[in-house]
């Protein structure tokens, strides 16, 4: 089976995320390597750390000529002038062959809403661009679920995936938004609640969950055994452990 | 895959090893509070343990965290339904002091226990504090486990708190649940230099390099498999234990031999 992991990112973090990193993207292959994993779409940790500018720029020069990893970007409000309009954004998306983009709103300190995003947001409906927000980033639970349910409301045509929603199972939190918001995806890499890939897939079919381990503060074979072993069939493994997200990227088009 | 690991081959392949019967130190059972469980009964916990090749699991009922008079039974109940995949721990709630001296009394008409559960960040109460006393000496002269939930720098059981009853009930076996989660280096270095501490692996598991570490410095002897099943599916922390970069005796060594070891199995 082939894997591609949604959530993984590399680079030197201000707060060590585990106790073994990979600090380069040749690390990140190794360790990939090591569990058999193909292909991933990454982030830089100084996109979240350093500056997102910064970063997005580390991120396209680690990875460049990479067959193996993909990159995503980070946003910030175009109102204060570090990042360009929606326009010349996208333009610089695509001749940098970026296809879906990540926010850290409480790290960066912006409100992730249509009043700081609004013209961006609109393109990404319209080109079909995923955005990738970490739950535990918007400090976990009731808030990451609040942010994605004001945004949703917001660009109820979103393709939104929701990663590092933590092990203790927030199905209470985003079946509602799951079933009201149909862009609405998660991913695996901290979803271990036992029998919960199998019920997602009863519940809501197997296009809306993407395989993700997140790497480098968890260890890849835990996500990677959980997929491999759930009580789904081969055709909706496949579905979470790489189709799904190689859908996602080629609807995109910046 | 460059790992080179049978057991991981075996696992990938199967979602289990017929060489690895994997024991769970850590489990619970029954619905609980913050979280839907699509598989909590225990003829669910049942199916999931022979998906995953888990021989046999060590649990308390939720109910017994909160109200141990309700919910022991109801574990020993599980027991003897399924008396060769279960086992069980006492739960005591060091709030009501009064109570742990009827759970005492009781806990000598049942078979179904192997020792106690201490929940004390989530009672509030510190496991060094009074109330808890009855319950490690009656476990220490008896050689029992207690299995002690603990948290990184919290102010009820860090590390540090299980060391100071370790050292004075040495006769007791001390599973440190979680592994200390956070507080990494302290962990490891209290059970490395206490032959009656071992590092429990629930949620721990997770963090990329820990189990290596563990390994390591305190050695696969003394580090045990669990999962707080019904919660976290067993091959989550299974394939963190087959993608550390341990060997397969090591392996072996967390993910059943010592269990078997502590258990008398």
């Amino acid at each position: 089976m082939d894997f591609f992991d949604c959530n993984a990112c590399f680079g030197i973090s201000q707060v060590p995320l585990s106790l073994r990193q990979a600090t380069t993207a040749e690390e990140l292959l190794q360790e990939m390597e090591f569990c058999g994993i193909g292909e991933a779409l990454v982030y830089h940790i100084a996109m979240r750390d350093d500056s997102p500018l910064v970063g997005n720029e580390l991120l396209s020069k680690s990875i460049q000529g990479s067959e193996n990893l993909h990159g995503s970007w980070a946003i910030v409000p175009c109102q204060t002038g570090e990042q360009e309009p929606s326009h010349a954004f996208l333009r610089k998306m695509r001749q940098h062959g970026i296809r879906a983009l990540r926010a850290f709103p409480s790290k960066h300190r912006y409100l992730l809403d249509g009043i700081a995003f609004g013209q961006l947001f609109r393109a990404l409906e319209k080109r079909k661009i995923p955005l990738f927000l970490s739950i535990a980033e918007s400090s976990g639970g009731r808030a990451g679920w609040a942010l994605v349910e004001q945004l949703l409301l917001e660009f109820p045509r979103l393709v939104l995936v929701a990663t590092d929603h933590g092990p203790w199972g927030d199905d209470r939190f985003f079946r509602p938004l799951l079933d009201r918001f149909k862009g609405l995806h998660i991913d695996t890499s901290r979803y271990e609640l036992d029998g919960g890939i199998a019920d997602f897939c009863d519940r809501y079919g197997a296009k809306r969950i993407l395989f993700g381990t997140g790497f480098p503060a968890a260890n890849m074979g835990g996500a990677l055994l959980t997929l491999s072993s759930a009580e789904i069939s081969k055709k909706e493994k496949e579905l979470i452990a790489s189709r799904n997200l190689r859908r996602l990227l080629e609807a995109s088009s910046p | 895959m460059k790992n080179d690991s049978q057991l991981a081959r075996d696992f990938l392949a199967n979602g289990k090893s017929s060489s690895c019967p994997v024991i769970d130190m850590h489990g619970h059972y029954g619905p609980f509070q913050g979280i839907y469980f699509p598989s909590s009964t225990a003829e669910a916990m049942v199916k999931t343990m022979d998906r995953a090749g888990v021989r046999m699991i060590v649990c308390s009922s939720h109910a017994s965290l909160v109200d141990p008079a309700r919910g022991n039974p109801l574990m020993a109940e599980v027991v003897r339904r399924y008396p060769e995949r279960f086992r069980a721990y006492w739960a005591v709630n060091p709030n009501y002091p009064e109570q742990i001296k009827h759970d005492l009394s009781d806990y000598e008409n049942y078979k179904e226990f192997v020792g106690f559960k201490f929940l004390a960040d989530y009672h509030r109460y510190q496991i060094t504090g009074p109330n808890y006393q009855p319950v490690l000496e009656y476990a220490n002269e008896r050689g029992l486990i207690i299995l002690v939930h603990t948290w990184g720098r919290s102010e009820f059981d860090s590390p540090s708190h299980l060391e100071k009853i370790a050292e004075r009930y040495t006769n007791a076996k001390f599973l440190m649940g979680h592994s200390g989660y956070g507080e990494w280096d302290r962990a490891v270095s209290v059970a490395a230099e206490h032959d009656n501490i071992y590092l429990e692996l629930t949620a721990a598991y997770a963090v990329n390099g820990y189990i290596e570490k563990m390994v390591s410095e305190a050695g696969s002897e003394k580090v045990l498999f669990g999962t707080d099943l019904p919660w976290f599916d067993p091959h989550y922390g299974i394939g963190c234990v087959l993608f550390s970069k341990i060997t397969d005796l090591d392996r072996h060594n967390i993910l059943h031999r010592n269990a078997e070891k502590l258990l008398g199995l």
